[in-house]
C-alpha cells in the first residue's frame, strides 16, 4: 500500500508586529534575494538604484521579509560610502580626491562648487537639483581632475569649467521643466 | 597535549585553546580589553599583543590558537611601549572623570592606566562619539566612555540573539547604535543587560548604581535568583543592606555569567514596603477561629481588583498558618472528596519543591488536582 | 582592402569624448560607404592621447589620438580618400606595428593587457582568435598540481601588493581537506590612482574568467566570486557579459569543455570601503555583513568565506596565468628578476608628460619607467618623487630612480609595489601635503575596528594638519613617528599596518619639509594651506 504523504506545512515566520505589506516593487527586488543570506548588499545597492537613496521604511520591510536583524541592516547601510539616507538631487556631482585629482587640484574645485552652491559635501541644493559628492577614485586618473555627473565623467576639469557645466545642466533642466508645463 | 613556552614558563595547552586563555589561566597576565572567554576573539583592542618568536609582527594572543613547540613573550619593552601608547590612544577619546565615575575601580581602562602610569592622554584630546542615552528604565548609555570594543554587540549576538545593536558608521565616528538610533525599546531588546554587565568602562550602566556609592563600598553576596526554577547565580552588590545593583558571576553553575531581565534587574521587590514577610490570614477567618474580636466581611468587589488591603488581613505565627490550613484541607477532603482539592505551584519555586509539591498532592491529598504556573 | 579602424571605449576614454567620436566614425563611414569595420575596443593605456584610434590596413596599423569629431573626415580622407592635407602630425602616435616609433608603447612588454586595445571586450570571437581559453585547453590536459607547479616555477607573485607567492597561496589551500573551496578575485581596485584592474577588464575581460578558472581547476575551487568596485559601472557589465559567453562557450558551469570540471562565478559588486581590499574584509563583504576584517590566524585558505577554504588573488595575478600557461612558466620567470616574474602594469599618473597604463617587466629601472616611457615631468618641472602603492605605500624620491621595480628592492625604500598606483609628484608639491593626504585618506577609509587605526591615524592626521597650518609643536614630530610605530605594528590588518608608510617615507627623505613646517608655519605651498583650511 502507498503511503500518503503528508502535505508539507507551510513554513511560518514570524515576521513581529504585523505590518503594512512591502510596496509591490519592493517585494520584486526582496523576491529575487529570498533565502540567500549574502545577499543583504546587493538587495540594498537594488533599493537605492530604484529609490535613490534608502528609505527608512522600506529597509524595515527588507529586515523583516528576509529576516535579517535591523541592525545588521542599519549597520551595514551606514557602513559603505555608496549608501545614502536621503534623497539625492536630479544631478549627483561627484567630484574626484583620488590622488592624480587631488595632486591636479581637484581641492579647489570642490571648493569652488561648494561656494557657488552654498551648500556642503554630501548636502542637496534647496532645489534638489544638485547633490555634492566626493569619490575615491573613478579610475580616469589620466585625465584628471575629474567630476562624475550622474554616470557621466568629464575630464580635466578647473573650477571654473565644472560650475559652468552645473550651470549648464541647471538651465537646461528648467528649460525642459517650463515646456512641459 | 600541546606544549609551549610562555614567558620562560613552559605550560600546558589542548589543541584549538587560544594563547591569551592559557596565559591567564597559567597566572601569566596579559592585558585584554575586549576578550571575554564565552564571546568569540575580536582582536579589536589590540592589547594583548605578544611577541611569537619567528613571527615578523606582534601577534594578538585572543584569537590565536596554541601550537606544539611557540615561544612567546608577552612583555617585551617593544610591545610594552605599544601597549602604553595604545591606552594613551584610548584615554584620548575618554574621559578620565575617574573621581566621579561610577565605574571607578570596576573599570577595565582605568586599571590599564593605572598599569602603565597614564594621567591624560599625550596626544590631542578629542571626543568621537559624545552621546548620551537615558531612554529606558534599566540602563543609561554614555558613549563618550566607549571604546569600541564591541562586546555589547558580540554578547547580544552571540549569547542573547536579540540583535538589537550593531556597530554603526565607520572609522573614528562609528559608534554602537540601534537601527536608526531609536531609543532602545522600539529596538529588538530585551533589556537582558548583558552588555552592561561585561562593558569594560562606565559606556553602560545600570540606572540602579548611578550616584549610589563606590564599588569598594559595596558588599557582595552571591545567591541563587529567586525569580525562577533554572537557578541563576547572582550576585548582589549592596551596600547599608540595600540591594545597588545584581549581575552574574563569571563561575555560574546554570548560567555562566549571564542573567536574564527579571534576574538582573527585577529585584526592587526586595525592599518594597508592599513586599508579604510573614503568613497572613484574612479577617473572616480570623474571627471564626477567635484570633480576633471584630467582626468582618468580605467586600462584594472581586478580591482580583484593586490591591489587597492588608487591613483585610491579620498577621499570624507559621505554626498557625500551617495548621489553619491543614485543618482546612483536611476538612474539604473529608467532606467533598480529595478532588475537590486543587493544587498550583509557582516557576519561582525551585524542581524539587515542585517535586515535592506535586508528591504532597498525589500521596498526601490523594489528587492529581497539580499543576504549575509554568513561566513568569 | 580589409580595414579595421578600433576606437578605445574604455571609462577614461569615454571620459575624454570617445562616444562622439565613434558616433562621428560610424556616420562618416556609412556616409561614405567604405569596407571598414569599426571595433570598439578597450584601452591601449596611452590615456593622455585619448580618444585613440587604431586605422589598420591589410595589417598595417596606424595610431591617432586624441581624435575629436572634427578630427574624423580629415583621418578618413588620409586612408581612404584623396589624401590627408588636414592631417596633423600632432596627432599621429605611431605608424609602426611594433609602435617602436612611440617609447610610451614602444618599450613596454605586455603580458595581460596585450590585447586591450586590440580587441572588442563583448565579442568572445576575438578573444578565441588570439588564442582565447587555448590556455584553459592546455591546463585541463595537465594535471592539477601540474599547473600550480607551473605557476610556483613561474615565479609570480601577488600583484596585490604584498607579493607573496602565488604558487605557495595556492599550494596552501591545495592541501586542504575540506570542502567546497572558493576561489575570490578581488578587484576592489580602491587605491586613489590606480586603475590597471578597470582597464584590464574593460580591454579583456575572459583573459581574467580564463585565469580564474584554470587557478579553480588547479585548487579545487568549485565555485567563484569577482568582488568588483561599484564605482566601474562599465567594467562590471563587461564582465557580466563576458560571463555568460563563457558559459555558453562551456568554459563556465558544468563538466567544463568536457573535462568533468564544475566551475562558476558570481559577480559581487562592492560598495564603497576601501577596507574591502584586505581579505578577511572583502570575504564579510561577499557574505553580505560590515566589511570588517578579522585575526588572521586563520588565515583564509583555512577558513575563509562561510569558513571554508578560500583562496583570494587580484585581477592581475589571475589575468597573467593564461599566459603563464600557455607559454611556459620559464618563459614568464624570465621576464623578470631571479625572484620574481613576470610583468607589472602600473597606472602612471601625476604630474607626468605621458600618463597612462604601462607594463613593463619586473626589474626595470624606475628611470626607464618614469622618463623613457613616461616623458619626465609635465610643463618643464624637476621630479621631485614618484608615489607608489597609494595610501599604503610610499614617496621614492627623485635620487633614488635607479631602483628597480621588484617587490624587495621596493620595500627597501619604504614604498611597496603596491597593487600598481604609480603618481608622480613634481618639484611643486609639499610633501608634508602628500602624507597628509594619503592620511586623511586612510582615516577616513578606516573601519573603526581596532583602536591604533581607528584613533591613531586620527592623531596623526590631526599633527599634520597643525604642520601644515603653521601651528606645529616642539613634541609634533616625535608623537609622529612613535604614533607610526604604534600604528604600523599594532593595528589588526593591512590598512593600518600600512597606513603610515606614506608618514615613514615623507620623514625619511623629506624630513627638512616637515621640520620647515614646524618651524616656519606652512612651508610657503598655497596648494598646503588650502589643504590644510579644506579639510580643518
Amino acid at each position: 500500500m502507498e503511503l500518503k504523504t503528508k502535505k508539507p506545512l507551510k513554513k511560518q515566520v514570524y515576521l513581529g508586529k504585523p505590518h503594512e505589506p512591502p510596496p509591490a516593487e519592493l517585494m520584486a527586488i526582496l523576491d529575487k534575494f529570498r533565502g540567500r543570506k549574502d545577499a543583504l548588499i546587493t538587495v540594498l545597492e537594488e533599493i537605492q538604484h530604484h529609490y535613490g537613496y534608502l528609505p527608512r521604511q522600506q529597509l524595515e520591510a527588507t529586515a523583516r521579509e528576509l529576516g535579517f536583524p535591523m541592525s545588521q541592516v542599519f549597520g551595514v547601510a551606514t557602513f559603505y560610502n555608496l549608501f545614502q539616507f536621503s534623497a539625492p538631487g536630479r544631478y549627483q556631482v561627484r567630484v574626484c580626491k583620488g590622488t592624480a585629482c587631488y595632486v591636479g587640484h581637484s581641492g579647489e574645485i570642490l571648493e569652488h562648487l561648494k561656494e557657488k552652491l552654498g551648500i556642503d559635501e554630501d548636502e542637496t541644493t534647496p532645489d534638489k537639483m544638485f547633490t555634492l559628492q566626493t569619490v575615491a577614485c573613478v579610475g580616469a586618473c589620466s585625465l584628471a581632475p575629474v567630476m562624475v555627473v550622474n554616470d557621466r565623467t568629464s575630464a580635466r576639469m578647473t573650477p571654473e569649467k565644472a560650475w559652468d557645466a552645473l550651470e549648464h545642466l541647471r538651465a537646461e533642466a528648467n528649460g525642459n521643466g517650463e515646456v512641459s508645463r | 597535549m600541546i606544549k609551549l613556552t610562555i614567558d620562560g614558563k613552559t605550560v600546558h595547552a589542548n589543541p584549538g585553546d587560544h594563547v591569551l586563555d592559557v596565559a591567564l589561566e597559567n597566572g601569566i597576565d596579559i592585558p585584554h580589553l575586549c576578550h571575554h572567554k564565552d564571546l568569540f576573539p575580536s582582536g579589536s583592542c589590540r592589547m594583548c599583543l605578544v611577541q611569537v618568536e619567528g613571527a615578523p609582527r606582534p601577534q594578538t594572543s585572543c584569537g590565536m590558537t596554541v601550537q606544539d613547540g611557540m615561544v612567546i613573550d608577552t612583555k617585551t619593552g617593544a610591545i610594552e611601549a605599544m601597549r602604553r601608547d595604545i591606552v594613551d590612544l584610548f584615554v584620548s577619546d575618554h574621559p578620565l572623570n575617574c573621581v566621579i565615575c561610577d565605574k571607578n575601580g570596576s573599570c577595565d581602562l582605568q586599571d590599564n592606566a593605572y598599569r602603565y602610569n597614564i594621567q591624560e592622554t599625550s596626544f590631542d584630546f578629542e571626543l568621537s562619539r559624545p552621546k548620551y542615552y537615558d531612554d529606558n528604565p534599566f540602563y543609561v548609555r554614555d558613549y563618550q566612555y566607549c571604546i569600541m570594543c564591541g562586546k555589547c554587540v558580540r554578547v547580544c549576538d552571540e549569547i542573547v540573539g536579540a540583535n538589537a545593536i550593531d556597530f554603526s558608521g565607520r572609522g573614528f565616528t562609528s559608534i554602537i547604535s540601534t537601527p536608526f538610533e531609536v531609543p532602545l525599546a522600539e529596538s529588538d531588546c530585551v533589556f537582558c543587560g548583558n552588555c552592561v554587565q561585561i562593558c569594560p568602562t562606565a559606556a553602560l550602566l545600570p540606572r540602579s548604581k548611578i550616584g549610589k556609592g563606590r564599588e569598594w563600598e559595596m558588599e557582595r553576596r552571591q545567591t541563587i535568583c529567586g525569580y525562577c526554577g533554572v537557578g541563576c547565580t547572582v550576585e548582589y552588590a549592596l551596600k547599608d543592606g540595600k540591594i545597588i545593583y545584581a549581575q552574574g558571576t563569571p563561575d555560574g553553575a546554570v548560567n555562566g555569567e549571564f542573567l536574564c531581565v527579571k534576574g538582573r534587574f527585577g529585584w526592587d521587590f526586595n525592599s518594597s514596603p508592599d513586599r508579604l514577610t510573614e503568613p497572613l490570614i484574612r479577617k473572616d477567618l480570623a474571627y471564626e477561629l477567635g484570633l480576633t474580636d471584630e467582626p468582618w466581611e468580605m467586600p462584594k468587589t472581586s478580591a482580583l481588583k484593586g490591591k489587597p488591603k492588608l487591613g483585610n488581613f491579620i498577621p499570624v505565627s507559621w505554626e498557625q498558618a500551617i495548621d489553619i490550613t491543614a485543618t482546612k484541607l483536611a476538612g474539604i477532603v473529608q467532606k467533598h472528596g480529595p478532588d475537590a482539592v486543587v493544587g498550583l505551584t509557582s516557576a519561582r519555586c525551585t524542581n524539587e519543591e515542585n517535586y515535592l509539591f506535586q508528591k504532597f498532592m498525589r500521596a498526601g491529598v490523594g489528587t492529581n488536582n497539580v499543576d504549575h504556573c509554568a513561566r513568569l | 582592402m580589409s580595414a579595421i579602424i578600433r576606437l578605445g571605449m574604455s571609462t577614461s576614454d569615454i571620459a575624454a569624448g570617445a562616444e562622439a567620436t565613434f558616433l562621428a566614425l560610424q556616420s562618416a563611414v556609412r556616409h561614405r560607404q567604405l569596407p571598414v569595420e569599426i571595433k570598439r575596443t578597450g584601452s591601449l593605456g596611452a590615456s593622455h592621447r585619448e580618444p585613440v584610434v587604431d586605422v589598420e590596413i591589410d595589417g598595417q596599423s596606424t595610431l591617432y589620438g586624441p581624435v575629436t569629431p572634427e578630427r574624423v573626415r580629415p583621418l578618413l580622407d588620409q586612408h581612404f580618400g584623396s589624401g590627408g592635407r588636414g592631417v596633423s602630425s600632432d596627432w599621429l602616435i605611431s605608424r609602426r606595428n611594433d609602435r617602436s616609433d612611440y617609447p610610451f608603447l614602444g618599450k613596454q612588454v605586455k603580458v595581460t593587457t596585450r590585447l586591450c586595445g586590440l580587441i572588442d571586450p563583448y565579442s568572445l570571437e576575438d578573444y578565441l582568435a588570439h588564442d582565447g581559453y587555448e590556455a584553459l585547453k592546455k591546463a585541463l590536459k595537465m594535471s592539477p598540481e601540474e599547473v600550480v607547479q607551473a605557476v610556483l616555477d613561474s615565479k609570480l607573485r601577488g600583484r596585490g601588493g604584498a607579493g607573496f607567492p602565488t604558487g605557495i597561496k595556492w599550494n596552501l589551500i591545495r592541501k586542504s581537506p575540506n570542502f567546497p573551496k572558493y576561489l575570490i578575485c578581488n578587484a576592489d581596485e580602491g587605491d586613489p590612482g590606480a586603475f590597471m584592474d578597470r582597464a584590464t577588464i574593460e580591454g579583456d575581460p575572459h583573459k581574467l574568467l580564463e585565469g580564474m578558472i584554470i587557478a579553480a581547476y588547479a585548487i579545487g575551487a568549485s565555485r567563484g566570486y569577482i568582488y568588483a568596485r561599484a564605482e566601474y559601472p562599465l567594467a562590471v557589465s563587461i564582465l557580466r557579459h563576458a560571463i555568460n559567453q563563457a558559459r555558453e562557450y562551456g568554459a563556465l558551469g558544468k563538466n567544463i569543455l568536457g573535462s568533468g570540471l564544475d566551475f562558476d562565478l558570481t559577480i559581487k559588486e562592492g560598495a564603497g570601503a576601501f577596507v574591502c581590499g584586505e581579505e578577511t574584509a572583502l570575504m564579510h563583504s561577499i557574505e553580505g555583513k560590515r566589511g570588517m576584517p578579522t585575526m588572521r590566524p586563520p588565515y583564509p585558505a583555512q577558513s575563509g568565506l562561510w569558513g571554508y577554504p578560500s583562496n583570494i588573488n587580484n585581477v592581475e595575478t589571475l589575468a597573467s596565468i593564461s599566459s603563464i600557461v600557455l607559454n611556459g612558466p620559464d618563459w614568464f620567470a624570465g621576464l623578470g628578476t631571479d625572484k620574481s616574474g613576470g610583468t607589472k602594469a602600473f597606472a602612471l599618473t601625476g604630474a607626468i608628460q605621458r600618463s597612462g597604463l604601462v607594463e613593463v617587466p619586473i626589474g626595470t629601472p624606475l628611470r626607464e619607467l618614469i622618463y623613457d616611457i613616461g616623458g619626465g615631468c609635465a610643463d618643464g618641472h624637476d621630479l621631485k618623487a614618484v608615489q607608489m602603492g597609494g595610501p599604503s605605500g610610499g614617496c621614492i624620491p627623485a635620487n633614488l630612480m635607479d631602483t628597480i621595480i621588484d617587490y624587495d628592492e621596493l620595500r627597501a625604500t619604504g614604498a611597496i609595489m603596491g597593487s600598481g598606483g604609480m603618481v608622480v609628484l613634481d618639484d611643486t608639491v609639499s610633501m608634508v601635503n602628500m602624507a597628509h593626504y594619503f592620511l586623511s585618506f586612510t582615516q577616513d577609509e578606516s573601519c573603526g575596528k581596532c583602536v591604533p587605526c581607528r584613533v591613531g591615524t586620527r592623531k596623526m592626521l590631526n599633527i599634520l594638519q597643525r604642520l601644515l597650518a603653521g601651528r606645529g609643536r616642539m613634541t609634533d614630530i616625535d608623537n609622529l613617528r612613535r604614533l607610526c610605530i604604534t600604528v604600523g605594528q599594532g593595528s589588526l590588518c593591512g590598512l593600518g599596518q600600512t597606513a603610515p608608510n606614506p608618514v615613514l617615507t615623507t620623514l625619511r627623505y623629506f624630513e627638512d619639509e616637515y621640520m620647515a613646517a614646524l618651524e616656519g608655519g606652512a612651508n610657503g605651498n598655497v596648494q598646503a594651506q588650502l589643504a590644510a583650511e579644506v579639510t580643518a
